[in-house]
């Protein structure tokens, strides 16, 4: 059986579960203690063991449901802890002299659900299901569990008892017919355990094509939307550290003094002097005119994901001016943030001077040492005046302005780009067009410490 | 406690009355000696769980509410250092006659080495209510609330009682539990704990209660209160709860509504009298007005319920 838990931990992981070590112990702990017979208590238990969020419950129900699933056919089979009753079906209770002599006739006729589930589970195993490819091979994987389970003995003690007694005959047809059930079984076993197996597959490739994809190309936003969630929650997590770190070697003798007092000044207890470690707070530019539209949504979407760790994120979007929309971001969902803030600065042609001038004007005197200023666009300001002047105030001022933009290296100073002239200005300039460039940018702006 | 549903009706009987999930996590809490963390809106019972259980295992409970801010110092243990400073003073003569025994300066420092680390002794510790609940003569219930409201460094602290029982003190090694305490954790969800202390817990998850279970808990809270005024007072409590309202009524408000309800010999509901009571039921300024507004078409839709 603990091969099938394994399995099942396995499928949990693949639905995206993290299920660790320790907490698949503890449920193999937990099994003993409810034992196999009552699917429900069953299914409480290796929640309480493995489930640690509400989200996770959802996904455990569904893949327990899928993994332990009682086939249709015989729904009574699980819930009910009797032998089967397949003898009903032929109108008489057999005598005890005529049981089947083979194993698997045996595990048919006597057993209840939950031990056959079990040994198709081991079945399974045994011939490799899970390296099953493709669905076409189904009947190659069917066969092989068939013959694992003991097929051969079983057709064999069918043909022996077909021509016998009457009550030989009932052994054989009863026999028959179990078998036939059984097929129907293994069957639809294992088309579940090929789709829940490969659903997970897909998903952890997909995620690994979504991070490379170039954010503009895109295909389902829900989906993109959900694995920023997830980098986010990862980078939360990492950043969410202590923010005072005391280092030990400096001893702050005024604050031990002063403790210490009461003792007599027989310093009993230390003070370290620590360090603080602070948040950024990040002044963020978004270019929202058409080709950067994009780029924009998702640095910002996951930017308010780390509010947690950020202690004062500001948003500004423009093409031809600047608007605050922090407001926005804060309050409204990210799908109505984001088409409200194109109807309110996504109009016109970029202008990159005008934006600047805007921004100089209203909250120059708002940038101090410890802000960072980002700002997100391609530079490509249409051939008018740059004013790479007013760039180089901000960056005396601010912290430190960091530039991502999407295009390419290569590409850069190429046509209208004014790049190359503002990336003097810019502490760093970063090309970024995928999300796991976008992570690698934002993890670095977490461990930056002034 | 050899089953879940012996660990129900127990709980039953301290009136605390709970579904399956709770009597297993519980029964598997014991059996497999793993702390419980207890998340749940606010007002859904909680800390009456650890209470109920206390009483249930006739165990003592200890509680620690934690706080931002809280620390080793007061959480685990601390030195007596007063008692440190006085004993010095009082030894002081002591170790004179001590010290004045020996020949020369190596002599002396040999004698200083054989006296042992008194001051440092459990002696001199301060147990705190972690380490006091690994030290009761009898197995007791610890409850760690509101662990959501702590540091994240507190979280870490946890780790090594949750995982093992037992406490290091480095001036005297490692203090291990001398009877497992069952330990429930609770949290509101204000922030996410960590992955390493839920791995260390079992996971309960306590949602508002069905409309059975509701009823079923204000008949045995509130034993005096009519059949038919509880079914509507809990019906109107869960329509409530449909309303997006900034604090939604929990159990403990729908307990205290019922007891004002049977205080004021009310035999039936009615937009009057609810009307009249409803900041028992309710915590805000905002949320009474909202409710008030839409008073009459909710009991409407009560009434047609019933019919």
């Amino acid at each position: 059986m603990d091969k099938v838990m394994v399995e099942f931990i396995q499928s949990l992981r693949q639905q995206g579960m993290r299920v660790s070590t320790a907490e698949t112990l503890d449920a193999m702990r937990a099994i003993p203690l409810v034992g196999y017979n009552d699917r429900a208590m069953l299914k409480l238990a290796l929640s309480c063991c493995l489930v640690k969020t509400l989200p996770d419950q959802v996904l455990f129900d569904q893949c327990f449901d899928q993994f332990f699933q009682v086939p249709d056919s015989r729904p009574a089979r699980t819930d009910k802890a009797e032998p089967k009753t397949l003898w009903k079906a032929f109108g008489r209770k057999p005598t005890q002299t005529l049981l089947p002599q083979s194993e698997l006739g045996q595990l048919l006729l006597n057993s209840t659900g939950a031990e056959l589930e079990l040994k198709l589970a081991q079945a399974a195993k045994a011939s490799q299901l899970s390296q099953m490819k493709s669905i076409s091979q189904r009947g190659l994987f069917g066969h092989k569990m068939m013959i694992s389970l003991g097929m051969g003995g079983l057709d064999q003690e069918i043909r022996l008892n077909q021509n016998g007694s009457s009550q030989q005959e009932s052994l054989a047809r009863a026999l028959t017919q179990a078998k036939a059930d059984l097929q129907q079984d293994i069957k639809s076993y294992v088309d579940r355990q090929f789709l829940t197996s490969t659903k997970g597959i897909h998903r952890q490739l997909r995620e690994a094509v979504l991070m490379e994809t170039r954010i503009d190309q895109l295909p389902a936003q829900d989906e993109a939307m959900n694995l920023v969630r997830k980098l986010a929650k990862k980078l939360a997590a990492a950043h969410s550290r202590r923010r005072k770190v005391p280092q030990y070697g400096q001893l702050d003798i005024q604050k031990t003094l002063r403790n210490n007092m009461a003792y007599d000044g027989v310093i009993l207890q230390t003070h370290w002097r620590q360090k603080k470690i602070e948040r950024p707070r990040l002044w963020v530019i978004c270019d929202v005119s058409g080709s950067v539209r994009p780029y924009a949504g998702f640095l910002l979407m996951f930017l308010y994901c780390l509010n947690d760790v950020l202690s004062q994120v500001r948003a500004f979007a423009f093409s031809s001016d600047l608007v605050e929309v922090t407001e926005w971001f804060e309050r409204l969902p990210l799908p109505q943030a984001m088409q409200q803030t194109l109807q309110q600065a996504g109009q016109g042609s970029t202008d990159y001077g005008q934006t600047l001038t805007s921004f100089h004007q209203q909250h120059l005197n708002t940038l101090d040492h410890r802000t960072t200023v980002i700002i997100l666009g391609d530079g490509r300001n249409n051939f008018s005046d740059p004013k790479c002047n007013l760039l180089q105030d901000i960056h005396g001022r601010a912290g430190q302005v960091l530039w991502l933009n999407p295009e390419d290296k290569r590409r850069w100073g190429s046509g209208d780009s004014e790049m190359l002239r503002y990336q003097a200005y810019c502490s760093q300039t970063v090309a970024c067009h995928n999300l796991q460039q976008l992570e690698r940018f934002i993890s670095g702006l977490l461990r930056y410490n002034h | 406690m050899d089953n879940p549903a012996l660990i129900q009706s127990g709980l039953a009987q301290q009136h605390y009355i709970c579904n399956e999930a709770t009597a297993m996590t519980l029964y598997l809490a014991l059996k497999l000696e793993k702390p419980i963390l207890v998340e749940g809106p606010p007002g859904v019972g909680k800390t009456e769980l650890a209470k109920a259980m206390a009483a249930v295992l006739k165990r003592s409970m200890i509680r620690l509410q934690c706080y931002e801010g809280l620390d080793e110092a007061k959480a685990l243990y601390e030195w007596k250092y007063g008692k440190q400073l006085l004993y010095t003073q009082i030894l002081k003569d002591k170790l004179n006659e001590l010290l004045g025994s020996g020949e020369n300066f190596e002599q002396t420092l040999s004698h200083l080495h054989k006296v042992k680390d008194i001051f440092y002794s459990p002696d001199f510790l301060e147990p705190r209510p972690l380490l006091a609940a690994l030290q009761t003569e009898q197995p007791c219930v610890l409850l760690i609330d509101e662990i959501d409201k702590a540091d994240h460094e507190f979280e870490s602290l946890l780790l090594e009682l949750l995982a093992d029982f037992q406490i290091s003190v480095p001036e005297i090694g490692t203090m291990t539990a001398l009877h497992k305490p069952l330990v429930l954790l609770t949290s509101n969800n204000n922030r996410e704990l960590s992955d390493a202390l839920k791995r260390r817990c079992l996971h309960l998850y306590l949602p508002f209660p069905t409309i059975e279970l509701e009823s079923a808990i204000i008949e045995h809270r509130v034993p005096g209160i009519k059949a038919q005024l509880r079914q509507q007072l809990v019906k109107f409590v869960h329509e409530l709860r449909q309303f997006d309202l900034k604090k939604q009524p929990a159990i403990s408000e729908t307990l205290d509504w019922a007891r004002t309800l049977l205080l004021l010999q009310t035999d039936e509901l009615t937009p009057e009298t609810t009307l009249a009571t409803l900041n028992v039921l309710l915590k805000h300024q905002e949320d009474i007005h909202q409710v008030e507004d839409q008073l009459m078409p909710l009991f409407k839709a009560l009434d047609q319920h019933k019919n």
